[in-house]
């Protein structure tokens, strides 16, 4: 049976009704994370796991190399790295659950009801960034469990809560725009080894300072470094406003240029599909 | 009426079986060169990563070389025999999904050949990995000090390391023959590797990774695997090594042969 598609144009809404279709696609976004334990356990898990084992295969580093000055544990500073690493996993579920919707059909029946547009992008979204502050939490409590302490107090979490739901934008903007373009949840997976590399090639799990090379010149220009060594300082030295706004700058240039390539890739697709 | 007498199987007639099976096996990477891609990629990453990420960790007390891409190859290789393993887990699991398994267990074949067949499989895949890594550890500056025996007790040790493996992932999906094996095969291959001397000697792990280094033998095929690379090859290091894979193999494999018979009905 073909589907009938709306168009854009004869789906007319005000502000209210959409955020309200957003916010709605939002929960479901969450309940569908959450009821998948499957999907957001490893990205905790895993982060976790590499955090455990370096700071007691490598916590001696702390003591004898360059860049860790005035860093007392390196649970502290694997803190952020973390966090980045579990919102960036996490990131891309929501982007394979878009690309789910798509094979399943549930994107056609969303596209034959007169849902705004724009709503199934912003509520899948939400749900990304409220999944990313919750991972951001639990690693901020659970690391405090073990004796990390966030230097800059109350402010300094909510700011890396606040990075946290920024940088799952970026990762869900860009598995979302992957995802509307292919309607393929394996193509997005494929983007895991991408983000790992990134990651990797960066200064989330040792500083710069103590690498050398073509790889430290990589990694001084990736911005996951520019963003993890912002808000590391939160962790490790205190409150600094501007090296904050540095890092929550980089990551809404980036979540705004996510967000702009999955819009183009869902007008494409509705095209398509009119 | 006399019954046709059936011929006794002679004591090594699983073997052409046994090596269809690994040929068969080989022939899928042939067919499907994409799937070996992480097979040979990952290593590679790891030991381009770990050896740009932690190169200053050689600063450290007690590390015995001044070549970071020294100490990191034979991990990425170890690393990368340990994934061929899980590579012949997923084939087999396939296999048991669409019923060639189901064939091959009706079939008047031995069971050894289900068993020494992949093996044979695992030995060549890890073997294409750590040619693929040494040679890139060697273009990246890697030095061999212990020359050709240091080699020789790499591949040794890399290809105990894959059979091991290999053990442990068909004694897992003969007993939990679907892909949600895939995730714990994984995670426990994951855990032996990282939890041991693959990143940071013994001397100094500061915390609670140092006694599961200590007893976990991938620690001694590592030191088997990487004295080459660091020094001259002694039997002081070599003999706990050997014994460590020579443990590992027994345990392993009779957790595969005991998992195939939970196989068949």
């Amino acid at each position: 049976m073909a589907v009938v598609v709306v168009g854009e144009r004869d789906v007319g809404f005000g502000a209210r009704v959409a955020l309200e279709q957003g916010r709605a696609l939002g929960l479901r976004s969450i309940r569908g994370t959450l009821r998948q334990p499957q999907v957001w356990l490893p990205g905790l898990l895993f982060p976790i796991f590499i955090a455990a084992v370096n700071t007691s295969a490598m916590g001696r580093a702390v003591e004898f190399l360059p860049g860790f000055d005035g860093v007392d544990s390196l649970l502290d500073f694997l803190l952020v790295a973390s966090i980045t690493q579990s919102v960036l996993f996490g990131g891309l579920a929501a982007g394979s659950d878009t690309a789910t919707d798509i094979q399943t059909g549930f994107f056609d029946r969303l596209l034959a009801s007169p849902v705004s547009r724009t709503s199934i992008l912003v509520g899948r979204l939400m749900g990304a960034s409220v999944t990313g502050a919750l991972q951001a939490m639990v690693f901020i409590v659970l690391y405090g469990a073990f004796g990390a302490r966030v230097a800059a107090g109350v402010p300094g979490g909510l700011l890396l809560i606040a990075y946290a739901m920024v940088l799952a934008l970026v990762i869900g903007g860009f598995a979302a725009m992957l995802a509307l373009r292919t309607g393929s949840a394996e193509a997005v997976q494929n983007m895991f080894p991408l983000t790992f590399i990134v990651l990797f090639v960066s200064s989330a799990f040792f500083p710069t300072e103590s690498m050398e090379g073509a790889y430290r010149s990589i990694a001084s220009y990736n911005p996951v470094t520019w963003m993890v060594d912002g808000m590391r300082y939160q962790v490790i030295v205190g409150l600094d406003w501007s090296r904050a706004a540095g890092s929550l700058l980089v990551a809404a240039g980036l979540a705004a240029l996510a967000i702009f390539g999955a819009n183009m890739a869902l007008r494409a697709r509705l095209r398509r599909a009119t | 009426m006399t019954a046709p007498a059936i011929p006794a199987p002679s004591a090594f007639s699983w073997v052409p079986l046994a090596l269809a099976l690994g040929h068969r096996s080989l022939l899928g990477i042939l067919r499907i060169p994409a799937a070996m891609v992480p097979l040979v990629a990952m290593p590679i990453f790891f030991l381009v990563a770990f050896s740009g990420s932690f190169s200053s960790l050689l600063a450290l007390p007690s590390f015995p070389t001044d070549n970071v891409v020294s100490w990191f190859a034979p991990f990425a290789i170890i690393q990368g025999s340990a994934f061929a393993g899980f590579g012949i887990g997923f084939a087999t699991v396939r296999d048991i999904e669409t019923g060639f398994y189901d064939r091959l267990l009706l079939s008047p074949g031995s069971r050894v050949a289900l068993l020494v067949g992949p093996a044979l499989a695992t030995v060549v895949r890890a073997m294409v990995t750590a040619t693929a890594v040494l040679t890139v550890a060697l273009v990246m500056g890697a030095r061999i000090p212990g020359g050709a025996l240091g080699l020789l007790v790499l591949f040794l040790a890399a290809m105990g390391t894959a059979v091991i493996s290999a053990g442990w992932a068909l004694g897992l999906v003969f007993r939990m023959p679907n892909q949600r094996s895939g995730p714990i095969l994984q995670l426990v291959i994951f855990v032996c590797t990282f939890l041991s001397t693959g990143t940071v000697p013994l001397a100094d792990q500061i915390g609670w990774t140092e006694p599961f280094a200590r007893l976990n033998p991938l620690s001694d095929v590592l030191a088997l695997a990487r004295q080459g690379f660091v020094g001259e090859v002694t039997w002081a290091v070599t003999w706990p090594g050997l014994v460590a894979l020579g443990g590992a193999l027994v345990v392993l494999w009779v957790w595969a042969a005991t998992g195939i018979r939970k196989l068949t009905p």
